[in-house]
């Protein structure tokens, strides 16, 4: 057995649930999915994303949270415990890294959702003949006040992520949850009781039945399945790190980690469309759907303050529970391998996004290369890294009997072990040659830089872990406990 | 609204918020009983009997495993919990004879 240092553990299953759907629950469930399911084949794109779901994302976050839960360590401890030490941990680096690189741009886009839910609270968007696109121009437009708003941003994660697991990410799901539910649920009856805003439903559920033919109904669906539920960027495993022995991860950790994500996602469905087409809006997706149409739509609402008020704090909410939770990957990983205090590990890893995150928030094509790259390649990678140690390396099999069924409310048979080790690292690979394949020739820089960056990465992480491992490290467990 | 978007939203709605409501709400019960099990016997046995079927075959199939004493340990933390408590976790009627016995 090894020795582990002592570490928190949630204080209720509530508070772990809805921390870990928090964590999923970002920006693209709610300006990305209703347009997706729309353009896709409304109903149709919904089959094949309930079928992905279901094949892919729930037994993932399974095996995710099941190895943080054995290891009881952050990324590269697992990764350690997984391939002993030697220059394999670097693999676990390499996610890492794509975690603080992805939190550095997501940052940017929390602080566009403080500014706007800031916006909402002073009355902005119902003054009369209010411009939203100007707003949004103007914004964009100017650096000082985007590096302003992620730098607030990163405050408020810091100071979140110093209160601990208990007293900081969960006290914040445990009541910021349960508001985006209402205010989603509120914002959604009273769309659908404009009129017509029926259309927005037909949009978005109508089945086109010739879409479940097309190969980029799948590919969309896939998309949607992996990068909104978080499968494989470590966040599972790591707040899985933090459950009890005998907690239970099947139902919670998988099922309704990955369910109630989607469930979300719908919940914006029945929020968005509706208000779309109850004003004209031509659908779309992203920032020009939040910060401009609905921002506009809102504006021209009874009770216009309200809704817009609701909706923009639900939008922060959602996406600063994602932000904690891709900051808490690095933060438990740095602690540990530095066998430092929390605070010194939050302000350390903190303060690296907040550096890293200035390009990004400057300039917005900074940005959107980042996302091109991390987006493409750089979670799919870590999926399928992550799923080859725990299906390869760790063996399925163990890990199965060893720990997931262990305090487990729903039994999980043999067959999660095939998709494991087989399913999901094939499919990760095949998506990323058909983002290759399909960016080549569009982006070819783009492509080529960003392929060139990752295939660097691996072998530069593996070195600098072996260089570590030949550097001798004594850990100094606080506390110890044994695992 | 057509028929068939109605039936894919009832779907929808069914499949995802019923689905996430019925996990949520079972995960919470099933937290409370291994709390009020904690509270009146120390502990309760952490496999089900498939599980633990499952436990002991891994052990059957790899007894020279370098990871064997670990699964041996879990093992009997299951036997002693079962042994030690009145009240099971887990439904165990048709299967206890079988577990406390062994391979």
């Amino acid at each position: 057995m090894t020795t582990t240092i002592s570490r928190e553990q949630w204080g209720s299953r509530f508070g772990y649930l809805m921390a870990v759907v928090g964590a999923m629950v970002g920006a693209g469930n709610i300006w990305r999915m209703p347009y997706v399911t729309g353009e896709n084949g409304g109903g149709a794109f919904l089959i094949a994303y309930f079928l992905l779901l279901y094949l892919i994302a729930v037994p993932g976050l399974m095996g995710e949270t099941s190895l943080g839960r054995y290891t009881r360590q952050g990324l590269i401890g697992t990764f350690r415990k997984v391939y002993g030490d030697n220059r394999l941990v670097g693999l676990g680096l390499v996610i890492l890294i794509f975690n603080i690189v992805l939190m550095s741009y997501y940052s940017s886009i929390v602080g566009w959702s403080i500014y706007y839910a800031f916006h909402a609270v002073i009355g902005t968007f119902t003054q009369t003949d209010f411009d939203t696109a100007a707003l949004w121009r103007d914004f964009s437009g100017n650096t000082a006040l985007n590096v302003g708003m992620h730098t607030v941003a990163m405050l408020m994660v810091t100071g979140i992520l110093l209160f601990g697991i208990k007293g900081g990410i969960e006290r914040l799901a445990k009541w910021m949850m349960p508001i985006l539910t209402i205010a989603l649920i509120a914002i959604a009856i009273r769309g659908v009781t404009l009129p017509g805003a029926m259309a927005g439903l037909e949009f978005s559920f109508s089945p086109n039945w010739e879409y479940l033919a097309r190969g980029e109904t799948w590919l969309a669906a896939l998309g949607q399945a992996l990068f909104s539920t978080g499968l494989g960027w470590g966040i599972a495993l790591t707040y899985g790190s933090y459950l009890g022995r005998n907690d239970d991860i099947p139902l919670g950790g998988g099922i309704f980690t990955a369910i109630g994500n989607t469930s979300f996602g719908l919940l914006a469905i029945f929020a968005v469309f509706p208000i779309v087409f109850a004003f004209g809006i031509s659908p779309s997706s992203g920032a020009e759907l939040a910060f401009v149409a609905l921002a506009n739509a809102f504006g021209s609402m009874t009770g216009g303050y309200f809704w817009a008020l609701l909706f923009f704090m639900g939008f922060f909410f959602a996406n600063l529970t994602t932000a904690i939770a891709i900051t808490e990957v690095g933060v438990t990983t740095y602690r540990e391998e530095r066998n430092t205090s929390r605070t010194k590990a939050v302000l350390t890893i903190c303060g690296i996004i907040w550096l890293l995150g200035i390009p990004s928030a400057m300039n917005a094509n900074i940005l959107g290369y980042l996302d091109f790259v991390v987006g493409n390649w750089g979670l799919p990678l870590a999926t399928f890294i992550i799923m080859i140690a725990i299906g390869w390396k760790f063996d399925a099999h163990r890990l199965r009997v060893v720990s997931l069924n262990r305090g487990a409310d729903l039994y999980v048979p043999r067959v999660w072990e095939l998709v494991i080790r087989y399913q999901i690292p094939a499919i990760m690979l095949g998506i990323m040659a058909y983002f290759l394949y399909s960016n080549l020739g569009q982006t070819p820089w783009k492509t080529i830089s960003g392929l060139v960056i990752l295939t660097l990465m691996i072998p530069l992480c593996m070195w600098i872990m072996s260089r570590r491992h030949d550097t001798p490290y004594v850990a100094k467990p606080k506390g110890g406990k044994s695992s | 609204m057509s028929l068939s978007a109605i039936i894919v939203m009832i779907a929808s709605i069914i499949a995802l918020w019923g689905v996430a409501s019925y996990a949520l709400i079972v995960s919470i019960r099933h937290e409370e009983h291994k709390l009020a099990l904690i509270r009146s016997q120390g502990d309760f046995e952490p496999y089900s009997p498939r599980a633990f079927r499952d436990l002991e075959r891994w052990l059957a199939q790899h007894p020279d495993s370098e990871h064997a004493p670990e699964i041996r340990e879990w093992q009997q933390s299951q036997r002693q919990s079962m042994q030690r408590n009145p009240q099971r976790f887990y439904d165990w009627s048709h299967a206890e004879d079988d577990a406390r016995e062994g391979p």
